[in-house]
């Protein structure tokens, strides 16, 4: 089955060049509607605002990090079945569990490229 | 209590009159406090006892000896010079990665934007943009020096912390403050978080055989 690359996407950094980077990897991969955040609070306003279909997140962020954000959508009924990806530097043995507890779908090791990126997206959606 | 001189007694209230609040003592202020005691109860200990008074000028002479030694430090330089130009380095390499990055970014979309069909066009582009990348990278040299400034800096204020614990003997500094806010917390947990150094963390292999 193809990656179904029409699904809104919101990526989620507090670091602008990061999600320059991230929109211009997806844009490469096909998905072109692409929103931003800057950090958890402005995503979580955002995701109730439209539905996506993928979440891109990196964890350090002010005033809500990535691993807040991830907690309060599994929490949100209206919004846990909201496919979410941790993208981030912390690979600390500690945080995955963490984010995979909390129920992350899958988590990306800061740097990465666009292969990697893709396989990720390929597994959340199962193909 | 006749041979203490009404001279040392006044200069001791003066000192406890001049309007301290807690928070504004400073380790300056309990030493020259240590000072004026130790020299005060010189006189009336004198009278007294020969060994106090040769024990309390023993005591005054190390508080001299070690504001003498607390001024070789030279803290205020690392305060009031070394730490802000570190700080300003550090901003400068933030802007010039942010530029660099930038650029960087700016001709690589442009060479993915471009019309392939018109090779003439697209091969100049290329160029062009090639060129503009390779002088962006140029701030590595830049960014370079800047952090070897700033890691001399660092190098040369833990030495100088290093040195003033061992001269006044701290054997364990109680780390956190009782009242420490929640953001302070927070802020302090958050500085412990960040990019593993090479080989530490766990893989993306290592994740991925996790998920």
């Amino acid at each position: 089955m193809a990656l179904d690359t029409s699904i809104p996407v919101l990526v989620v950094d507090d670091y602008k060049t990061m999600i320059r980077i991230i929109r211009n990897l997806l844009k490469q991969l096909g998905f072109e509607d692409v929103d931003e955040a800057a950090d958890g609070t402005e995503a979580l306003g955002k995701m109730k605002e439209r539905r996506y279909g993928l979440v891109i997140s990196d964890w350090n962020m002010e005033p809500m990090t990535g691993y807040e954000l991830l907690k309060q959508v599994r929490s949100d009924s209206s919004l846990s079945k909201t496919p979410f990806i941790m993208v981030t530097a912390e690979s600390k043995t500690e945080n995955v569990i963490a984010a995979k507890k909390a129920g992350v779908n899958n988590y990306i090791v800061k740097p990465f490229n666009a292969p990697t990126l893709k396989s990720k997206i390929e597994a959340v959606f199962g193909d | 209590m006749s041979d203490m001189s009404s001279e040392h007694v006044a200069k001791i209230i003066d000192f406890l009159r001049n309007g301290r609040k807690a928070e504004d003592v400073s380790l300056e202020d309990v030493m020259r406090l240590a000072e004026l005691m130790a020299e005060s109860f010189q006189s009336f200990f004198k009278s007294m006892d020969l060994a106090i008074y040769s024990e309390l000028g023993e005591m005054a002479r190390e508080i001299a000896n070690m504001k003498e030694e607390l001024a070789m430090l030279r803290l205020s330089d690392m305060r009031d010079e070394h730490i802000p130009t570190a700080g300003r380095e550090l901003d400068a390499i933030v802007e010039a990665t942010e530029e660099a990055t930038n650029t960087i970014m700016s001709a690589a979309e442009e060479i993915m934007a471009a019309d392939v069909e018109d090779v003439d066009a697209y091969q100049a582009l290329v160029g062009e943009k090639v060129i503009d990348i390779f002088q962006a990278c140029s701030f590595q040299d830049i960014t370079g020096q800047r952090i070897s400034k700033v890691v001399t800096t660092l190098n040369a204020l833990d030495k100088r912390i290093t040195t003033l614990v061992e001269k006044l003997k701290i054997m364990r500094i109680t780390d956190v403050a009782a009242n420490e806010t929640p953001a302070e917390k927070r802020a302090r947990e958050l500085m412990l978080h960040g990019p593993q150094f090479k080989g530490e963390g766990v893989s993306q292999d290592d994740i991925d055989a996790f998920f």
